[in-house]
């Protein structure tokens, strides 16, 4: 028998049980999310055929309808038309179509990342200050307010859609960046305030006393030794706040059009011709995934240790 | 540096626990004032309130004799030596020595600031961490240069709160030096706060005592220990501690209930008392012995390595002139 490991250390049996847990559990999570990208890869008919193709010829043709309108034309016309000058062409060309356009998709896409970003900053950058503020002060009411804030998250969002639209045609609010920013921040304050005051909390006093000791005030010593403290918990949180306003479906559906859609309402409305266009909407699933992957693997080592702040504190 | 006086200060918390009641202190520029007193008696909220970090309920603070007590601590310009959490973990050593340097109240420039931080870290031996972590460093390190951050500044006052107490015993009596040498160079104006009677008397040149919120007494520290005004303060100062006594076991005058006598003021081998030895602890340079008689307990300290057993009797006596009578509230009575 191994005597030499730790009584505290699992065996390696069983560490290699728990990494074909792990294998097989990542393995079936990741089959959508391939399948999706393989898509994107595909042309618009190996992408409907049956039996599915898993090995496939990769084509671009998905990436260039995501971003481009494009109309049918005669070959006599297409014949007559100058030379394709670049890929893109050649490959719109082949199927009898001609680029009349990029897409809306671009804007879209901007939409989200706009509003994504700018109420993700708007909820930390309010929720750090709220935060603070019930770390440190005595507020009155305090644990009333605090539980009122938490409690605007007991109902889903959507149920005061209505009144919201209402409130946002009259205010005209509705269809506009700022308007679904605000809404986004609103909707995702309460969770940054709970979040952030439980990692303020964990940051001794003594560090801003200390800054405004050594000349400081307090809104300095806030931003200069504070929020430096709490990197972790803001990257903890921004991401759950980025998440959940990138993702955002229905609000999105309900209040945006033409100015401020973002990308979510707009990707399933992508129609090819004779049906839904997969690889361009694969295309703009798989951009669309992205940004938040990117966001999150650049906060992942703040992440973690958020999730484990505390715990490993001296 | 400046001369820093409290006028009746008084501080409430939650409107009804008193940390500090009517407070009078001064504290001449260049000196080393240390406030004594155990946890609880109002030592941090006497230093915080200087600093501006409490607001007090009544009272004045004056800095060569010009009120500050509606200031900004920033504006107060005083310098703050905490117990733990002296450092700022995101910056490296010299970022720490140099953050007040560049406060938005000073704003030097970084020539300048390089050479400030330069001679502290030299000065407290840290110049080879300069460009550490700040969490890499081990705990005496911390320390010297959370001192350091006292020290790149010229404020009216340096505040310390027991910056010592975080290490270990042989790190601790370093430091105690070197800060004492520090000060005496710079001629800066110190209070410092402890319950360690060691610091208290080598660095002190004058010893507040308080007690519950109140300053009991005032003096220098050997004042303190020759002539404490109660049993209270003659208990904070002395290792082994004072020997209280009930004043009947010796014999003494009526309005006399209790006597204190220190175990230096005991002489063991002849005397006119004799009791059983019921401990003997060798401390190298002093022996001190417990003595059992008429059930009380006193010890006394002896020169040297003594030689004797537990249980054995033993024949002593008392410096007389060197007892302190109380009255039956723990008050110094001077008069024989």
């Amino acid at each position: 028998m191994d005597t030499s490991r730790s009584y505290l250390e699992p065996s390696s049996f069983s560490k290699k049980i728990a990494a074909a847990i792990i294998i097989v559990y990542t393995v079936i999570t990741l089959i959508p999310i391939s399948w999706m990208v393989m898509t994107s890869f595909k042309n618009v008919d190996s992408a409907i055929s049956y039996p599915p193709e898993v090995l496939f010829e990769p084509s671009l043709e998905g990436y260039v309808n995501l971003f481009t309108n494009r109309s049918r034309q005669s070959v006599e016309y297409l014949d007559s038309l100058p030379a394709p000058e670049t890929w893109y062409e050649e490959l719109v060309r082949s199927r009898e179509m001609v680029i009349t356009g990029p897409s809306k998709f671009l804007g879209r896409y901007s939409n989200s990342m706009i509003i994504g970003f700018g109420s993700t900053f708007a909820s930390v950058f309010l929720g750090a200050l709220a935060a603070y503020a019930f770390s440190r002060f005595r507020v009155p009411l305090k644990d009333d307010l605090l539980f009122f804030i938490l409690s605007t998250r007991m109902f889903p969002p959507i149920a005061v859609a209505v009144p919201i639209f209402i409130m946002y045609r009259k205010l005209g609010l509705g269809d506009t960046h700022v308007g679904m920013i605000i809404l986004y921040t609103v909707v995702n304050l309460s969770l940054a305030v709970w979040l952030l005051k439980g990692f303020m909390d964990e940051i001794p006093k003594e560090y801003e006393e200390a800054a405004m000791i050594d000349g400081y005030t307090r809104l300095q010593a806030f931003f200069k030794v504070v929020l430096p403290q709490a990197m972790t918990g803001i990257a903890a949180t921004a991401i759950f706040c980025m998440i959940f306003s990138w993702n955002e479906y229905a609000f999105a559906v309900l209040l945006t059009q033409f100015n401020a859609q973002t990308a979510p309402p707009f990707i399933p409305t992508i129609i090819g011709e004779g049906g839904l266009d997969w690889p361009a909407i694969g295309a703009g699933t798989t951009l669309f995934l992205l940004p938040v992957m990117i966001f999150t693997i650049i906060l992942r080592k703040h992440l973690l240790r958020g999730i484990t702040f505390g715990a490993v504190r001296k | 540096m400046a001369k820093v006086e409290l006028k009746n200060l008084n501080k409430i918390y939650n409107k009804k626990i008193e940390a500090l009641q009517d407070i009078n202190l001064t504290i001449e520029d260049g000196q080393f004032f240390v406030l004594l007193g155990p946890s609880g008696a109002g030592k941090t909220t006497t230093l915080r309130c200087i600093a501006g970090l409490e607001k007090i309920d009544s009272g004045s603070i004056l800095f060569n004799e010009e009120p500050v007590t509606e200031d900004q601590p920033a504006s107060r310009d005083v310098c703050f030596v905490f117990q733990q959490y002296s450092l700022y973990p995101h910056y490296s050593v010299y970022e720490n020595l140099a953050f007040p340097l560049r406060s938005p109240m000073r704003k030097l420039p970084e020539e300048e600031i390089k050479n400030k931080v330069e001679n502290i870290a030299a000065m407290l031996k840290i110049s080879n961490k300069l460009n550490n972590k700040a969490t890499q460093l081990s705990g005496g390190e911390m320390q010297r240069v959370a001192i350091g951050r006292a020290l790149v500044r010229e404020p009216n006052i340096y505040l310390m709160d027991e910056p010592l107490s975080s290490l270990d015993a042989k790190l601790r009596e370093t430091l105690r030096v070197e800060l004492k040498n520090i000060q005496t160079n710079l001629k800066a104006t110190i209070l410092y706060v402890t319950h360690d009677q060691a610091e208290a008397t080598t660095l002190a040149d004058k010893i507040g005592v308080l007690k519950e919120g109140k300053i009991v007494q005032i003096g220098t520290p050997e004042e303190i220990y020759e002539n404490p005004d109660s049993i209270y303060v003659s208990q904070r100062l002395g290792s082994p501690k004072i020997n209280i006594l009930p004043s009947s076991l010796f014999g003494m005058a009526d309005n006399i209930t209790t006597i204190g006598i220190r175990p230096e003021n005991i002489s063991v081998g002849s005397g006119q008392y004799s009791g059983k030895i019921i401990s003997v602890e060798n401390l190298g340079s002093e022996t001190v012995v417990a003595i059992s008689f008429k059930e009380h307990e006193i010890l006394a300290s002896i020169q040297g390595n003594y030689k004797s057993s537990i249980n054995e009797t033993i024949n002593f006596d008392i410096n007389a002139q060197k007892v302190l009578n109380f009255d039956e509230k723990g008050n110094r009575i001077y008069e024989h």
